[in-house]
């Protein structure tokens, strides 16, 4: 199953994407990002299902917690970006 | 024992103020240290008093709110960030040395309006008068030693209207007067989550409406792999392990206050100021620093004897279990503008804890004291 991970500037903005995204019924988590993908040391990230990536973009827009980059995260692991 | 020393730091607190501390000790880690249970635990007890922070004071995005050590840091921090060398600083005569000092240090060109107590009219005039070439302001809500209550929304509105960023330093109003940034507009207000907040002590905030400098550098367990702090508050101003505990035991605090009334825990604290102002009133040799005008003044009452040293009152109540402060109160300015520097004053401050019985006692004892100190 693939998953997304919607990558945030900060700690604070991953857990207020977090309760956005649990207020508008999706279920996220929060995770560190991967460095070696994002080149970002102690970045952080919302994870959330390939089902839900739409509705989720678009409650955090809504918010204005846009995330600053998308990475899929594939079931073994391998973590590419997606262009916005 | 009788505390009456609330404008140095609370000391009665809400029980879930200590409970909280408690719980957080034992079960919260470090915030942006980890995606383990305890880490994240952490930083959703410094997200939800950094939201109910923002809620509370007016400020539109939680990011804005900092946590601070206390509000010398938080004003340290703002000032730093406003001035550099020569530039020219309007400063209220009640200043604290959380102001003066690194103003000074600044090399700043500080421009002191000195006016009289209980008179914003002419503080008002004065200020307008001196804004004109100014880089930034800074004005206390509160004076510390008189419960001096500035006018603080009319000198934010000056400042907004010649563009001077303004520096409040709520000290002692944060928790007891409204405060709202989205109506004042200030750069930034400093207040210390000690005091009229009722959180522990260690604990402090800033909200910032304005571009911000650094003060300490060091990590955020954010971005570690560059050279410079963050662009992106707050972590561009929260270097190393936050209070975690003490933010714990804040929130509470501040939970306490926003369960009240706006106006009820001022009130409250003004009728215990009134009620021992116009019991030592009649005492000989004694000034009473009061005003009969509510919106002028809070729980804060300051006095002066003509020949009985303010330290020697403080010694002699403490003997009787009555903690008061005594001396300049770290605001050497507001004493030189109110001709009190020789000596300093006596001052009473209370807590929404205090009650009229532990006032007219402190009362009681003072005419004794002055008694017994006279014959």
């Amino acid at each position: 199953m693939l998953n997304y991970l919607l990558m945030c500037r900060s700690l604070t903005y991953a857990q207020r994407a977090s309760r956005t995204l649990e207020h508008a019924g999706i279920t996220a988590t929060i995770t560190k990002a991967p460095k070696s993908a994002t080149g970002v040391g102690c970045g952080y990230c919302v994870k959330v299902s390939e089902k839900k990536l739409a509705p989720a973009i678009a409650a955090l827009n809504k918010a204005g917690l846009g995330p600053a980059r998308i990475f899929m995260l594939s079931e073994n692991g391998f973590v590419s970006e997606v262009e916005l | 024992m009788i505390y009456l020393d609330s404008a140095a730091t609370s000391l009665q607190k809400p029980q879930s103020v200590s409970q909280s501390v408690s719980r957080a000790i034992k079960t919260l880690a470090s915030p942006g240290r980890g995606c383990y249970r305890p880490a994240m635990q952490a930083a959703d007890c410094v997200l939800d008093c950094r939201m109910a922070l923002a809620s509370y004071f007016g400020v539109d995005e939680p990011e804005n709110v900092i946590f601070t050590f206390n509000a010398t840091h938080a004003l340290n921090i703002a000032i730093n960030s406003l001035v550099s060398f020569g530039d020219r600083v309007v400063i209220s005569g009640y200043e604290h040395n959380s102001v003066l000092r690194p103003l000074y240090a600044a090399g700043a060109d500080i421009c002191i309006v000195r006016t009289p107590l209980f008179q914003p009219e002419t503080m008002l005039e004065s200020f307008e008068r001196e804004l004109r070439w100014a880089k930034c302001a800074v004005c206390t809500h509160v004076s510390n030693v008189f419960g001096y209550v500035l006018p603080i929304r009319k000198i934010a509105s000056l400042c907004r209207e010649r563009g001077v960023p303004l520096i409040i330093d709520a000290s002692q109003s944060a928790g007891v007067l409204p405060i709202d940034n989205s109506v004042l507009g200030a750069a930034f207000i400093a207040m210390p989550g000690h005091k009229g907040l009722l959180g522990p002590q260690g604990t402090g905030v800033l909200l910032c409406n304005h571009e911000t400098r650094p003060l300490m550098h060091g990590g955020t367990g954010s971005n570690s792999s560059e050279v410079l702090m963050p662009d992106y508050l707050p972590e561009r101003l929260e270097a190393g392990t936050h209070n975690v505990a003490g933010i714990a035991g804040l929130y509470q605090g501040l939970k306490f206050i926003a369960s009240k009334d706006r106006h009820c825990i001022a009130d409250h604290e003004r009728r215990l100021k009134d009620a021992l102002a116009s019991q030592l009133s009649g005492i000989d040799g004694l000034r009473v620093f009061s005003t009969n005008v509510p919106s002028l003044q809070t729980g804060v009452l300051s006095v002066l004897h003509e020949s009985i040293g303010a330290d020697e009152l403080a010694e002699q109540l403490g003997k009787r279990g009555i903690c008061v402060r005594a001396g300049l109160h770290c605001s050497p300015l507001a004493h030189e503008t109110c001709g009190t520097a020789e000596e300093g004053t006596l001052r009473f401050s209370f807590s929404p804890f205090n009650t009229l019985r532990e006032v007219h006692m402190a009362g009681e004892a003072m005419k004794k004291i002055i008694n017994n100190i006279a014959k």
